[in-house]
């Protein structure tokens, strides 16, 4: 299967901070990969060099071929990136949003106007999308976002914490979007330090604390492994070892 | 390139919002209004006062004073008898100027060539500079009678001499040379209505400065604090793009701006420099002969520098911007940089740099935002190295700060950098600022 992603010996350093100490992984074409780990662990810095925010301090982060680094521009092209707690222009409608979005992708209207479409059903927000983001509860406006990160048909999806700080309807809301669009293709890299949301969303799932990578394996392969009930208890056991 | 005007277009739309427009709205028309109000006040200040006189003397001289008073522009009640403070309370509510009492036994002392006293009473209804006029217009009476009395002093010792070759045997015919051209004009008046040219440019110019870098540094800002910049730093928008888009969008919002304040300035400021008096036509043609007049040259070398000194501001206003981690960080980050506009306005307003010490000179130098205050004198004054060579300093600092800008957009730097107000060593090692460029500029591995 061709390869998504791949991280080999990825350092990143702030100032004296060594954030991660040569992470290694890989994702498929069509997986939904997972980072799990504490807050601090190292889970968005590597989102985001994944993401060409960020620059490593060592080591190659391939995006289907490309390098991160050297080929920024081309892997923007075909990636998209939902940071954890990301605002949207207030002061736009969802509508609105949307539709510049599309216009920094696409450069033909038409493209734009199925981008604007296709963001349009998977909010599920309806007419709200014609009032100003301003307005919007904190889960509108994460699917809103959601919807924004998936409408260009990236050929990865990075995402940050899907859920975190929403409640349980909207929570499952998301994490359904997420399952429905990577089932046209997509991979997706995403983070949590929510295991059961990991378990039921990844195919599979790296244990990072403390910028290391400690195990990755399936969800069901990890707790056959160390004979754990859920992914919590496998976090613990593996870190504690 | 379609990019750029996406994200212009973005930028423009969030920042020509209500809350923007309003306040620029309002000081145009409050100024406006403002030199209205100023211009009718000062057309009913030119209109003949009306002031009392008090003839206790009621011979020919003190009518003869009367009579002179009424020639400068004052509208003239004459009364022969009463109680002063009677009279005054009746011009004061006939809304009156002014009460001038001339005593008994004035010619008599004239005669003798005794100094004499009159009083004078101002009515001062309010206490601001127009509130003056009529008192200005009295000393100027006082001056005229002075005058008629001092003439017929002349006449009388020495008949056949003319009074006017023993006040002024001397007068000037006044030139004044700007840049080898000589012109007969009166200088006072000449540096006036240059001054009246130029005055609005560094005002405005303060204004589009100040006001375009805190809309790009709060833009910045705004990007981090709402987590928007990092969605944006994700697509395919290129660094350079993203960095100009917004610069340009507080270059127009400000220049509309300062379109806006122009207009109503132009109303305020033409109404307090009118009042001091109108130029003669002598002054005028002298103007033109000096060269003292913006002509097509000129207007393209002032623009270029004002254009010169709002890149600068933009650029280090990214920079600021960058270090900002929310929006009410910005006004302290940008406090610096409206110092910097500020300084050379201040000193060369009362400074003139051609007699003042090299230090401070090459330090006015040194600011960028000093260059559009001095084109224009310096193009009146047809030197126009100065002028050019301030434009070649301010595009290579521009050159310099847009360098570092880009630079921190398209590392990790705008993401992660923040201004450090922790203590640090004495080391220049040490210095936040220093570090900063250090490692923009340090390859990575």
């Amino acid at each position: 299967m061709e390869q998504a992603l791949v991280v080999e010996n990825l350092k990143k350093s702030y100032g004296k901070f060594e954030a991660l100490h040569g992470v290694s992984f890989e994702v498929a074409s069509g997986e939904i990969f997972a980072l799990i780990g504490p807050n601090g662990a190292g889970k968005t810095t590597i989102l985001r060099i994944v993401s060409t925010i960020l620059q490593p301090t060592s080591g190659n982060v391939v995006v289907y071929g490309m390098d991160v680094q050297k080929e920024a521009p081309r892997v923007r092209e075909i990636i998209s990136y939902l940071p954890e707690e990301a605002g949207a222009y207030k002061h736009l409608t969802g509508l609105g949003y949307l539709r510049f979005m599309a216009e920094l992708f696409a450069a033909d209207t038409a493209t734009q106007q199925e981008y604007v479409r296709r963001a349009s059903d998977i909010t599920g927000l309806g007419d709200r999308l014609r009032d100003k983001i301003g307005t919007y509860s904190k889960g509108m406006t994460r699917k809103l976002l959601l919807s924004r990160a998936v409408m260009t048909h990236p050929k990865l999806a990075v995402i940050d914490e899907p859920t975190s700080g929403l409640d349980v309807v909207a929570a499952i809301d998301i994490r359904q979007s997420i399952r429905r669009t990577t089932s046209e293709g997509m991979a997706v890299l995403l983070s949590s330090h929510n295991m059961l949301e990991i378990e039921y969303l990844s195919d599979r799932v790296a244990i990072i604390d403390n910028g290391t990578i400690h195990d990755v394996g399936t969800p069901q392969g990890l707790k056959a492994k160390y004979g754990k009930a859920n992914l919590e208890e496998v976090f613990v056991e593996v870190v504690r070892q | 390139m379609r990019r750029f005007w996406v994200i212009l277009k973005k930028e423009l739309k969030e920042m020509l919002t209500w809350v923007t427009l309003i306040p620029i709205i309002l000081i145009t028309v409050v100024y406006g209004l403002l030199g209205r109000v100023i211009n009718s006040e000062q057309k009913k200040q030119s209109a003949p006062q009306p002031v009392a006189v008090v003839d206790y003397d009621k011979t020919a001289t003190s009518k003869a004073l009367t009579g002179i008073l009424s020639g400068v522009n004052l509208k003239v009640t004459t009364y022969t008898d009463g109680e002063v403070d009677e009279i005054v309370r009746k011009v004061v509510a006939e809304k009156g100027s002014a009460v001038l009492v001339i005593p008994q036994g004035f010619e008599a002392g004239i005669g003798a060539q005794k100094p004499q006293k009159v009083q004078t009473y101002t009515i001062m209804r309010s206490f601001s500079l127009l509130g003056m006029t009529s008192s200005i217009k009295l000393d100027a009476a006082l001056n005229a009678m002075n005058q008629y009395v001092g003439d017929q002093y002349i006449k009388a010792g020495a008949p056949g001499l003319d009074p006017a070759i023993v006040r002024n045997a001397i007068t000037a015919q006044s030139f004044v040379t700007v840049g080898g051209r000589s012109a007969e004009g009166n200088p006072q008046e000449i540096v006036g209505v240059v001054m009246q040219q130029t005055m609005i440019i560094p005002i405005v110019l303060t204004l589009v400065i100040i006001m375009a870098a805190q809309m790009i540094a709060a833009s910045i800002a705004g990007e981090k604090e709402n987590k928007t910049l990092e969605t944006l730093l994700s697509t395919p928008v290129g660094r350079g793009s993203l960095v100009t888009a917004k610069m340009m969008a507080s270059g127009i919002v400000a220049l509309i701006s300062a379109a806006a304040y122009m207009v109503g300035m132009k109303s305020y400021m033409g109404s307090l420099l009118g009042g001091s008096g109108g130029t003669s036509s002598a002054s005028g043609q002298a103007i033109q002969q000096l060269g003292l007049v913006l002509d097509l040259r000129g207007y393209l070398l002032l623009g270029l520098s004002v254009f010169a000194g709002i890149m600068v501001a933009l650029a280090i206003a990214v920079i600021l911007g960058a270090f900002a981690e929310n929006l009410s960080s910005v006004q302290v980050l940008i406090t610096p940089l409206m110092m910097m506009v500020l300084l050379p306005y201040l000193i060369t307003m009362f400074v003139d740099l051609n007699s003042t010490s090299p230090i401070l000179k090459w330090f006015i130098y040194a600011i960028p935002f000093a260059h559009p205050f001095l084109a224009a004198q310096y193009i009146f004054a047809r030197n126009f190295t100065a002028v050019i060579g301030g434009i070649v300093y301010q595009g290579a600092l521009f050159f310099v700060f847009a360098t570092i800008a880009a630079r921190i957009f398209s590392t990790d730097r705008i993401l992660t950098m923040k201004l450090n107000t922790a203590r640090v060593g004495s080391s220049p090692g040490n210095w936040p600022i220093l570090r900063l460029i250090g490692s923009l500029f340090k390859r990575h591995k």
